[in-house]
């Protein structure tokens, strides 16, 4: 916090200013005070310094990738996996394929953690925030318990948002292109001495995937499921949402964040030959409201406070033999403190705590499940679970070579589970650009309710958990992690290097039993191993290269499981027995080039390879075979005079039309390609 | 504040106030200097401290509090601190006078008050181009393309900095800002086409109000800002160099003794001594990697217009 006497001393020097506003020059020039701009909050950890395996995602990669949504950017992750269970509902995971819910990842917006109840994930097509909205993501490859909390097993995904006062002036896009691709946004930003702000107003739309004609990997249509698969992509997607973002920072000392936002999202699900799951429309809204302050204090600390609130409700009404409807609301409130101070010149230490409220009410009626299986034909399920996290983390600069942080976050999940998990990172600077990383830490993940609650008749597409919990014994989840990493800069070469050898341990893995006990149950064990590889490289001041790589082998207890029964086991992938292994794409790599071009052209493309795979609970008609991908972007901006400037681009998706499919073998993606007009003014 | 501190404070400012004229050492030579401040405030008081700290023993030295409590009042040398004390004595009286505090660029307009007078000279507050230059090699030797945005209408000499950065292998990257632009569309046309970005005493432009956007655009950008105060350091600046008022009072100390022994006023000149100050946080992240302090300063003294 400033002095009291600063603060006179900074207020007399405002008032001289006034008096001389006349004469430009004067000594006040070079003695004013100034705010703190950026202070701890806003300083992003350099990759070098941070205890983990980081990738980050800015601004230019997400313009030169050409994506018009979010989950496709994971792509230019290494090792990470982006698949669709349907168009409109991808998922974002590491060390392979999960199911269609990835329930091993945090994923944040602003701090603001919107992986949701009941199943833990997220659900990318009801975000109030388009693709445009984002100024930077940080990727953590790898568990980040100790600063990120439960769910944060595989690795986080932190969201950071346009600033408030990171546009001024109007902006307009439209985008039109092949498979109903149709998204309109406008944008407004105006910046004040006090109060900045921002906000967007969008519509997208698209039409998903392809439909697939022939089946998958030429297998004949007797094929089981061959036909079912075929014409059968119903995934269309509508979202209208509006977000806001406003700073109010009244002094040098206090900052105040306020942002609010909703998405309405109507999106086709189902299956044309699917009794319990036809076609019909998902209907969501998500909301949310968060309050952010932050307050500087004396020597470089600083006290933040974060609350908010977000809920998505839910509804789908559909035929299962007679009429059936099914609706959920699921909220979420929290509230964080967090204290950042310098112990000394050396040593940094960041503290606090933090409260979660979920809440879960859902429901359903089918009669169907009456005349079928003789079950009640409504149903319905609420949960109300408090977690609570206290967190500690320290930097600590032994020497100005080494760098040792330390940390951990000790949690309560609100089902009877408390966890510790620590983390230990030592940052050893060969040469100021050359840094050699040993880390190791343990992370832990709370159960789902929907992994708690199993429902097994469950029609729609909606899940409605079961209204008692039926695997009481569930315990969390807990990965060891380990991991070697190196990063070099070569400023000579506009090169740099990261690489990163780990060895992630996963023990007590939940799984579905469907063998015995029709529930989720602790028992799988599975190694990851495997080498990373980031290179960035700039041919010159107007073109960068980034490309990223990734080998990775899983060894799990599968084969000793399916042996004493657990028939969810079975691999179906030809080269191993053991079904998570198969699950894994043993290679898979990335490449992104960007060109800036005379005349205000600028051109990128991208590639995008990844290993035949076999998804773990998928059938071997969803057998995933090596895909590759090219895309490619072009770009012109131009600047019409009074105040109006613009971009026109085309984009163009797989250029070389190379089959592949994403997870669910029907899921088609043929050639595509969608032009955008941008003005600002 | 408690309406008891606030008479204490009251009552502190009403002595400060009624007090201008400090009782200083004890005169044998009867060598009289008047220093003349343009405020009472912390900032003309530490200069004045450090002043009256400085001056050998044996000097009747008086102090006025404010610019305004100028009058005329005759001593061998009138000492003004700041560009208002300096412009009310240049135009009260035709004395001996130094003029310490003051920008460089405002000078020509002192020497206007005074026409043919011998007998001015001031230390300024700027740092010589010259310095400036050799600084940013010092501290940023891989970026040559220095962005520098300044009002149209400014007093500062551009094209003198242009050509001490092009003969130093630097390209001045620079755009003029009217008093119709938008200052950050220009705010980003320079960083867009610069590597660093030099903050220049301009208040159209770096002021309390705008600091902020135009810090969070450099450092979105990964631009970082070169400023001239321990303030722009704090507030998020890479660097910056500079001579605190206790330095340019050393400075204004010993010319003062120099005009009492000889009568004679140097040329003016420009701070001898200053301060480098580097924000470790922001070069890191950043990913710069900023030699320490003693080095920087090590390195601006191997040239002959940064005297030890």
């Amino acid at each position: 916090m400033l002095s009291k006497k600063q603060i006179t001393f900074s207020l007399l020097l405002l008032a001289c200013r006034a008096v001389y506003a006349a004469d430009s020059s004067s000594e006040m020039d070079y003695y004013q005070e100034f705010p703190v701009v950026l202070s701890a909050s806003r300083l992003s950890q350099p990759l070098s310094e941070a205890p983990n395996a980081m990738t980050v995602i800015d601004r230019k990669m997400i313009v030169a990738s050409g994506f018009r949504t979010i989950p496709d950017l994971f792509k230019l992750v290494p090792g990470m996996y982006v698949g669709y269970y349907k168009g409109s509902q991808p998922f974002v995971s590491y060390h392979g394929s999960p199911d269609q819910y990835a329930r091993r990842m945090q994923v944040m917006i602003d701090g603001r953690s919107i992986y949701m109840p009941p199943a833990s994930t997220v659900d990318w097509a009801n975000l109030p925030i388009t693709i445009e909205d984002i100024e930077r993501i940080e990727v953590i490859r790898g568990p980040a318990a100790a600063s990120h909390g439960a769910n944060s097993t595989q690795g986080v995904i932190s969201i950071a948002t346009r600033d408030a006062g990171g546009a001024e002036g109007k902006q307009l896009s439209i985008t039109r292109g092949s498979k109903g691709v149709n998204d309109v946004s406008a944008r407004y930003g105006k910046r004040g001495d006090v109060f900045d702000y921002r906000m967007t107003l969008a519509y997208t739309a698209d039409n998903g995937f392809d439909n697939l004609t022939t089946p998958p990997n030429n297998y004949p249509l007797t094929k089981f499921k061959a036909t079912s698969l075929l014409n059968n992509s119903n995934d269309s997607n509508q979202a209208r949402l509006l977000n806001y973002r406003a700073d109010y920072h009244p002094n040098g000392i206090d900052r105040y964040d306020v942002q609010l936002g909703l998405n309405r999202d109507v999106q086709t699900v189902g299956w044309t030959d699917s009794v319990g799951n036809p076609v019909h429309d998902l209907l969501s809204n998500s909301t949310f409201l968060q309050l952010g302050w932050i307050r500087l204090l004396d020597d470089a600390a600083e006290l933040s406070m974060h609350y908010y609130h977000m809920e998505q409700r839910q509804h789908e009404a559909f035929t299962v033999v007679t009429p059936a409807v099914q609706s959920s609301d699921m909220s979420r409130d929290e509230i964080e403190l967090q204290h950042t101070l310098h112990l000394s010149d050396v040593n940094r230490l960041v503290y606090g705590a933090a409260w979660r409220n979920d809440r879960l009410a859902a429901q359903g009626y089918a009669q169907a499940l009456f005349l079928i299986y003789g079950a009640a034909p409504s149903y319905s399920s609420s949960s109300n679970t408090h977690e609570y996290r206290l967190f500690a983390h320290d930097e600590w600069r032994i020497t100005p070579q080494l760098l040792l942080n330390t940390g951990g976050m000790i949690e309560g999940d609100g089902m009877g589970h408390q966890d510790l998990s620590p983390r230990i990172a030592l940052n050893y600077h060969l040469s100021p650009m050359q840094t050699v990383r040993m880390g190791m830490s343990v992370a832990y993940r709370t159960p789902a309710s929907a992994e708690s609650r199993f429902r097994v008749l469950q029609p729609g597409a909606l899940f409605v958990p079961n209204a008692t919990v039926n695997s009481p014994g569930l315990m969390p989840e807990r990965m060891l992690s380990r991991e070697l990493g190196y990063l070099g800069e070569f400023p000579d070469l506009s090169t740099s290097l990261d690489l990163r050898l780990f060895s992630d341990q996963l023990s007590n893995g939940i799984f579905y039993d469907k063998t015995f006990t029709g529930t989720f149950v602790n028992g799988m064990s599975v190694l990851y191993q495997g080498f990373e590889a980031t290179l960035k490289h700039a041919f010159n001041e107007n073109s960068d290269l980034s490309v990223n790589f990734a080998h990775e082998l899983a060894s799990s207890n599968g084969p000793a499981m399916l042996a004493a029964g657990y028939t969810g086991f079975i691999s179906s992938a030809p080269w191993t027995n053991d079904s998570l292994s198969g699950n894994t794409p043993r290679n898979s790599a990335s490449l992104l080039y960007a060109l800036r071009l005379p005349h205000d052209y600028a051109f990128s493309t991208a590639f995008y390879y990844q290993d035949a795979m076999q998804p773990f609970d998928r059938g071997v008609i969803d057998f995933q075979p090596i895909q590759r991908r090219m895309d490619a972007r072009i770009a012109k901006t131009f600047n019409q005079g009074g105040g109006v400037k613009g971009e026109v681009a085309l984009v163009l998706q797989n250029l070389f039309d190379a089959k592949y499919t994403d997870y669910v073998a029907n899921n088609a993606f043929n050639r595509r390609g969608y032009a955008t007009l941008t003005l600002n003014w | 504040m408690t309406t008891g501190n606030k008479i204490v404070r009251c009552l502190l400012h009403s002595i400060l106030l009624l007090g201008w004229f400090v009782p200083a050492s004890y005169a044998d030579d009867g060598s009289r200097v008047l220093l003349v401040l343009s405020d009472s405030n912390a900032l003309y008081q530490t200069f004045a401290n450090a002043y009256r700290q400085n001056l050998p023993a044996g000097i009747h030295l008086q102090q006025l509090q404010r610019a305004e409590d100028f009058d005329g009042q005759q001593a061998d040398l009138v000492v003004t601190v700041g560009v208002k004390a300096a412009e009310r004595v240049a135009m009260k009286t035709t004395q001996p006078m130094l003029a310490v505090m003051i920008p460089s660029y405002t000078y020509a307009d002192l020497l206007a008050k005074r026409p043919g007078n011998k007998l001015t000279s001031a230390i300024f507050l700027d740092q010589p181009w010259h310095r400036q230059v050799d600084f940013l090699r010092a501290v940023l030797p891989e970026r040559s393309r220095i962005g520098v945005l300044y009002s149209a209408d400014t007093r500062l000499e551009i094209t003198a900095l242009r050509r001490e950065l092009t003969d130093h292998g630097f390209t001045l990257t620079g755009s003029a800002l009217g008093r119709d632009d938008d200052l950050h569309t220009r705010l980003e046309a320079v960083l867009a086409a610069s590597e660093v970005l030099l903050a220049v005493p301009d208040s159209a432009i770096y002021s309390s109000n705008n600091i902020r956007n135009i810090l969070l655009s450099s450092y979105r950008r990964g631009i970082p800002l070169v400023g001239f105060s321990q303030s722009y350091v704090r507030a998020g600046a890479l660097c910056a160099i500079f001579s605190t008022p206790e330095q340019l009072a050393a400075q204004a100390s010993r010319t003062t003794s120099s005009f009492l022994q000889t009568r004679k006023l140097p040329e003016a000149q420009y701070p001898a001594r200053y301060e480098i100050a580097v924000n470790q946080e922001v070069a890191r992240t950043l990913g710069l990697t900023i030699q320490p302090v003693e080095l920087l300063r090590s390195q601006l003294e191997k040239s002959p217009g940064n005297p030890r």
